[in-house]
């Protein structure tokens, strides 16, 4: 795993074979591991074939959205008629999630690896690692590991710059990661213009996930059939994910698996169930803005991409929340309507008023002050803040509030009848 | 622009070094904004109206721009906080695992009183934050820019007492 | 296409139109206006408000109309119950923050809000007892007053500012539904052309503080007129109540202003509404000037014309109208003529967004609509030989300091006590730019038309008319 625990035996460890050895994060350390081969090894291949092999791989984006990674990188222009930019979204901070941090802590040499080969195959001069600003000490870590890889001279001409955000999920959206770095707030861009054509600076630009890269450094090494060979159940999802797993579970952490494992074996086995004495009673799969999973749902899910859809949910980031019978869901779900009121960037008027009024409800409905119409309203008031905007946190503060009213509604009726005690202050 | 005669600029010598340096990995001086806002916020402690003039003056932009961009990110201080600002995430993973009481027990422990507020001795700023991205660690807070981990009730005083 | 056009269905009827156009100005080709608020085509696109969310046949989702480009054979619906659901939420959400506010907001009457609630909107509110957002008015100054509570945040000032005035001196600030409009607390909106991002506010969230409670919407009369503060020409409107010239409004004209003006323009109107006027034409009898008809005046001109030969000299304004100024010429063709006109200038202050746009030194909008009639700029010895010109025509130039051994005819709108052509023979009242029609010809050469938005007083006509009549009246023929 999953520092601090020791490695499940169900696991598959590739990227997280190091979390917790401290000695990996040095650039001695690391190369001693076997580190940096497959990026002087990339640097020889014609960036193209760079590409294929990780398309041949089926990696496809961590982050969340999981996009094809090698057929992302092929929407680069063919003909190299200006500055490409590759950009690394180091920005986690999708409630649930934190194993992007546990890659920069421990293996930060296997992102900046992960990153320079990924530069090579799109042809970028330079690469901007956007690190969240509460993540302080990934930040110290990543700058001492770049120092040392940069003395090292094992880029080549690629330049790596690191980039420090200030507080704001939404740029971990990919076009308002780019303005961020462009020294404005943190606003997504309508698209098209896609990245590939104009993005950073206006100029062909690809944006890749933590994870996403972490794992381009084995995938070139032990070849792409090693990482197709990764696969449980669906063959469009391959390799490993780190799921962070978090909430009402005995041991939380990051757990590597192969895709399409189940889900039950990775909460009872792994993380040893609810706390004793309790039963799980909901799961959300990959971070707050996927739809909420009951317990036989969560029990019948394969963890891919397609497992996880299937099942009425997505994979998302793959930060897994643990609700057991003690939770009460409808105040979890105003906490993350909250989050995402906090989070609007405020340019589109549905996700603006949307998710603060969302919250306003719920607060109200906690307050024992519910209306009967409550619900229908919540339920209207989602649906007209999904698919219309330029950005999904609209659709992500939908999310919870649509499955959690639907697979929950027992307990949001209980505060509307009066039948729970309210729990905030009207 | 204003002058006052009792402002000490923030980019000079060693500090203009700094970001001259910074500056040196874009392509055009705007892209210098967020680090060099964190560069006088290290230097100043918080962002006043007049360092964002300063900013602004120093990339070519306008402070009306700067201003957009400092009230846009929740990390840059409009204001003078407590020595110690304290961070403390309450979103649902959190939340689920007692964020709220932790909370509480800091406000309460430090005498900060509200969520926000500076303690009357000056030494501590707490707020509420949301995910900070280590979820399975529950509660992370960060104080200034010691990410602890795993803070639970009962472990407030210990943490108070390390950094009063 | 053959003809390299795109066609395209909106609403079910056919298009034509140019690649690259975008389907909400392809829609205008249709009839149709898709409701927006941070669309404007002086604009760069923004695609924030989501109110012109369309629906696009094999689309999966609605599409904004400002930022889809039209493509061959698209089919595009702005009436489906998709898009009207979806326009009708987006209203329902701008309403939900935005205060009741229309009993007492300039904008009632204008307002884009209004307009489209009450096209499209929900007859009641969802909101309930929540408490709206509340926000102090600000002064951005000079003439800004900053209302946050009525923003709907369509960021057009922020882009007008940013992008056409190239002066980003408005952000926004803070996220979320707490954000609102910002500026530095050291800067002010007094940029020259600031004052436009009162017109590009579709609600009444920037105010205007000239206009502040002065008049309602529906009781304004509107003309189109001409600015008079300098040579540029801008296209403007001219709104009255009850005769009295209260506002001043960019006309748009892509060749010209565009959709904008300068503020020294906008404020330029006070002196259409002067009461000082000269309201009856007045002849010098018995060293006294006396009031008479029109009939009596032209006769009594006529024979001074008449029975004088030699040298004239017309001073004017480069602010009458060319029809005017060809008149006074034709009148004084008898004559050994000189014609010249003086100009105030002042500093230049161009829109840096927009080419060949600009508040010009020359502040006057017709000095080359006389320089085409053979006016110039050598005053100072046209002054000199009025001295002893036969007759001095003095138009619409009440600061003239002329002093006239022959005949001084004064034709103009206002003479204060010690001016000196209160010493004229005849002195005539004239019409203001606001009060007949005419042409002024801009700096590069454009002939504008401008209307009459008010009567003039008392008896003053339209200088043209005057000096024409006089003409007829000296028998002379018409010009070619």
């Amino acid at each position: 795993m999953g520092y601090p625990h020791k490695s499940h035996p169900k696991e598959t460890v590739v990227l997280s074979q190091y979390f917790g050895d401290a000695d990996a994060r040095t650039f001695k350390g690391w190369t001693k591991r076997g580190g940096y081969e497959a990026l002087a090894q990339s640097l020889k291949m014609d960036p193209v074939a760079v590409t294929d092999v990780v398309k041949e791989s089926g990696l496809r984006g961590r982050g969340g959205a999981g996009f094809p990674t090698g057929l992302k990188w092929s929407f680069m222009p063919k003909e190299k008629k200006k500055a490409h930019y590759l950009c690394v979204n180091a920005d986690e901070s999708e409630p649930g999630t934190f194993k992007d941090r546990e890659i920069m802590r421990w293996t930060p040499h296997a992102l900046l690896e992960g990153t320079a080969i990924a530069a090579h195959a799109i042809r970028a001069e330079v690469a901007y690692i956007y690190i969240r600003g509460e993540f302080t000490e990934p930040w110290t870590i990543m700058e001492r590991a770049l120092a040392e890889a940069n003395a090292a001279g094992v880029f080549g001409t690629i330049k790596i710059h690191l980039h420090r955000g200030a507080g704001a999920y939404i740029c971990g959206e990919e076009t308002a990661l780019m303005n961020s770095i462009e020294g404005k707030r943190g606003n997504p861009r309508i698209k098209p213009p896609f990245p590939a054509a104009a993005g950073l600076f206006g100029l062909p630009t690809t944006i890749n996930n933590v994870e996403t890269l972490a794992a381009v450094p084995h995938i070139i090494k032990r070849g792409a059939a090693w990482y197709k060979a990764l696969c449980l159940s669906n063959p469009k999802s391959t390799g490993t994910k780190l799921f962070s797993v978090c909430g009402h579970v005995q041991r939380p952490g990051n757990y590597e698996v192969t895709m399409g494992f189940p889900l039950k074996d990775l909460l009872y086995d792994m993380c040893g169930g609810p706390p004793a004495g309790r039963t799980l009673k909901a799961c959300i799969p990959g971070g707050s803005s996927v739809p909420i999973l009951t317990r036989e749902e969560t029990e019948a899910c394969l963890l891919d991409y397609e497992g996880v859809v299937a099942t009425g949910s997505m994979l998302g980031s793959g930060g897994v929340i643990v609700f057991d019978d003690s939770a009460d869901m409808v105040y979890q779900i105003m906490r993350l309507a909250r989050f995402y009121a906090h989070e609007s960037c405020a340019q589109c008027t549905q996700c603006r008023e949307g998710t603060a009024w969302t919250t306003k409800i719920m607060e109200r409905i906690l307050a024992g002050q519910g209306k009967p119409k409550d619900l229908d309203l919540l339920l209207d008031l989602s649906e007209n803040m999904t698919g219309k905007t330029i950005c999904v946190l609209s659709d992500s503060c939908a999310a919870p509030i649509v499955s959690g009213i639907k697979k929950f509604r027992g307990e949001f009726e209980a505060y509307l009848a009066g039948k729970r005690q309210p729990v905030m202050v009207g | 622009m204003t002058v006052q005669e009792d402002y000490q600029p923030v980019f000079i010598g060693k500090v203009l070094e700094e970001l001259q340096t910074v500056l040196g990995r874009y392509p055009n001086k705007q892209a210098a904004l967020l680090p060099a806002l964190w560069i006088a916020q290290r230097e100043h402690g918080w962002i006043s109206d007049r360092i964002m003039a300063e900013v602004a003056e120093v990339l070519g932009v306008t402070p009306a721009y700067v201003k957009g961009v400092v009230t846009f990110y929740t990390m840059y201080h409009q204001h003078p906080v407590g020595k110690n600002f304290v961070q403390v995430c309450t979103t649902s993973p959190c939340n689920l695992c007692g964020a709220e009481a932790v909370l509480k027990a800091l406000l309460a422990q430090t005498g900060a009183g509200d969520a926000g507020a500076t303690s009357p001795d000056g030494k501590w700023t707490i707020v509420e934050v949301e995910c900070l991205g280590a979820c399975g660690f529950a509660t992370p807070v960060l104080v200034n820019d010691d990410f602890v981990e795993n803070v639970t009730p009962d472990k407030v005083a210990d943490l108070v007492k390390k950094y009063r | 296409m053959a003809d390299g056009m795109i066609n395209l269905t909106i609403d079910g009827a056919p298009v034509s139109v140019p690649p690259g156009t975008l389907v909400i100005e392809a829609a205008k080709q249709a009839g149709v206006l898709v409701p927006h608020y941070c669309y404007h085509p002086g604009l760069p696109v923004a695609g924030v408000c989501r109110m012109c969310l369309v629906e696009v046949e094999k689309a999966p989702k609605l599409q904004i109309a400002c930022a889809t480009t039209v493509t061959e054979g698209m089919v595009v619906n702005t009436q489906s119950v998709q898009a009207k659901d979806a326009r009708q939420s987006v209203l329902e959400f701008l309403l939900i923050n935005h205060p009741l506010d229309c009993p007492i907001c300039d904008q009632a009457g204008e307002c884009e809000l209004q307009d489209f609630v009450f096209q499209e909107g929900q007859a009641g509110t969802r909101f309930g007892e929540f408490a709206k957002r509340f926000n102090p008015v600000e002064d951005f100054g000079p003439d800004v007053l900053y209302v946050p509570n009525r923003c709907i945040l369509c960021t057009r000032c922020v882009r007008f500012m940013e992008d056409v005035a190239k002066e980003p001196v408005l952000n926004v600030s803070e996220r979320g539904d707490r954000a609102f409009i910002g500026i530095h607390p050291e800067a002010r909106l007094d940029h020259p052309w600031a004052g436009n991002v009162v017109d590009l506010c579709p609600v009444g969230s920037l105010l205007s503080k000239d206009f502040l409670h002065k008049a309602r919407a529906w009781e304004l009369d509107k003309t189109a007129s001409i600015c008079t503060g300098c040579s540029q020409g801008c296209n403007i409107t001219l709104d009255t109540r009850d005769e009295v010239v209260v506002r001043v409004r960019p006309r748009p004209n892509l060749d010209v202003n565009r959709y904008f003006i300068c503020d020294h323009g906008r404020m330029h109107y006070r002196w259409m509404n002067r009461g000082d006027r000269i309201e009856a034409p007045l002849l010098r009898r018995d060293g006294e000037l006396k009031a008479v008809d029109w009939d009596e005046a032209l006769n009594h001109v006529a024979g001074i014309l008449r029975g004088a030969s030699g040298k004239a000299v017309a001073l004017v304004s480069a602010g009458a109208s060319s029809e005017a100024l060809a008149a006074a010429k034709r009148l004084l063709s008898g004559f050994t003529w000189t014609g010249a006109f003086q100009v105030v200038m002042g500093e230049e202050a161009s829109l840096a967004g927009v080419p060949n746009l600009a508040l010009r030194a020359e502040r006057a909008p017709n000095a080359k609509g006389a320089e085409q009639l053979g006016y110039t700029r050598d005053y100072a010895p046209a002054i000199a030989a009025a001295k002893t010109a036969a007759v001095v025509l003095v138009l619409d130039d009440p600061d003239c300091a002329v002093v006239a051994d022959g005949a001084l005819i004064y034709l103009g709108t206002v003479l204060d006590e010690n001016a000196a052509c209160r010493r004229a023979d005849v002195i005539l009242p004239i019409a203001n730019v606001a009060e007949e029609e005419g042409t002024f010809t801009n700096r590069d050469g454009r002939e504008q038309r401008y209307f009459q938005a008010k009567p003039a007083p008392g008896m003053a006509q339209p200088a043209a008319w005057v000096l024409g009549e006089l003409a007829r009246a000296m028998g002379l023929a018409e010009v070619a």
